[in-house]
């Protein structure tokens, strides 16, 4: 008989920390809420860990509930009437990162004004490389539903960078 | 309008600026380096709701022992006033008996003597 797979949580914490703090920043577009996100999403996870059976179903989990709970905090915030979008162009207009260029921040920047289920289906394909059967079964909806998000998210984004973004993106 | 989506957009006829954009995106989106500071404060807040959960656990248990000895007084209560009222019926009807004997002894007596009396009277 195999013998069960004994989650580490410190160990799962550093492996995936990067990943779900990732997710839920560009998810909230807020790195303060992205961290609130990734720390319950961490705690959530302590009190599941005798459920959770293996590396990738760990993976999995994170993910899932990493785009979930991120959905939750914006969900929470427009509740509460802050409006995010200004927040979200305040806290773009300073330097987020050294290590990325001005075209990958004004990407970020687009992304974060994409609908909601349009912004968790391309952050899952671009940020981790899900295919959208993957997609889907992390976001819990149709195939045909991710897809169409894909699509439409993709466009969308094309669309506001090359009106945006033409002095970065050749071609536009 | 067709949405569908696929995974090969060179068969879907997109172009060599729809993969550039797509590489651009890919690029823009590689995971952060989380902070470093997010690691401490998750396993504090992890030690800090352990300990809170076993206090609550302890708590309940106290709940629960406490219940425990107050139903256990409660129903000992209950059968101690159970069994003192059946064994003061008891000591009543014992009560009873005796006087009922008495009564029948003293009958008997004075029947006895009744029957004495009638007897002399007979005799005279």
């Amino acid at each position: 008989m195999a013998q069960r797979w004994q989650p580490d949580f410190e160990q799962l914490v550093d492996e995936h920390q990067s990943m779900v703090f990732s997710l839920a920043w560009r998810m909230t577009g807020d790195r303060g809420l992205a961290e609130e996100v990734a720390q319950d999403v961490f705690l959530e996870l302590d009190r599941h860990m005798e459920r959770i059976e293996s590396p990738e179903h760990a993976l999995n989990w994170l993910r899932r509930v990493s785009v979930s709970r991120s959905a939750d905090a914006l969900r929470r915030r427009r509740v509460r009437g802050v409006d995010l979008w200004v927040e979200i162009e305040d806290k773009h207009g300073a330097p987020v990162e050294e290590r990325q260029s001005p075209l990958e921040t004004r990407l970020e920047q687009l992304l974060s004004t994409l609908p909601e289920a349009q912004r968790a289906a391309l952050v899952l394909r671009y940020q981790e490389d899900l295919t959208p059967e993957e997609i889907a079964a992390a976001v819990e909806a149709p195939l045909a539903t991710v897809k169409s998000n894909l699509h439409r998210g993709l466009k969308l984004l094309r669309a506001k960078a090359s009106t945006h973004l033409k002095e970065f993106i050749r071609g536009l | 309008m067709d949405f569908e989506w696929t995974d090969q957009p060179e068969k879907a006829g997109s172009s060599e600026q729809d993969r550039e954009f797509e590489l651009e995106l890919r690029r823009a989106m590689e995971r952060r380096p989380a902070p470093p500071s997010l690691k401490r404060r998750i396993m504090q807040k992890r030690s800090s709701q352990r300990t809170a959960r076993q206090r609550t656990t302890v708590i309940w248990w106290q709940r629960l022992a406490a219940s425990l000895l107050i139903g256990a007084v409660l129903a000992g209560g209950f059968g101690w006033r159970q069994m003192e009222e059946r064994r003061k019926g008891e000591e009543a009807k014992q009560q009873v008996m005796t006087a009922l004997r008495i009564t029948n002894q003293v009958l008997n007596n004075m029947n006895r003597k009744l029957a004495e009396h009638d007897r002399s009277d007979n005799g005279k």
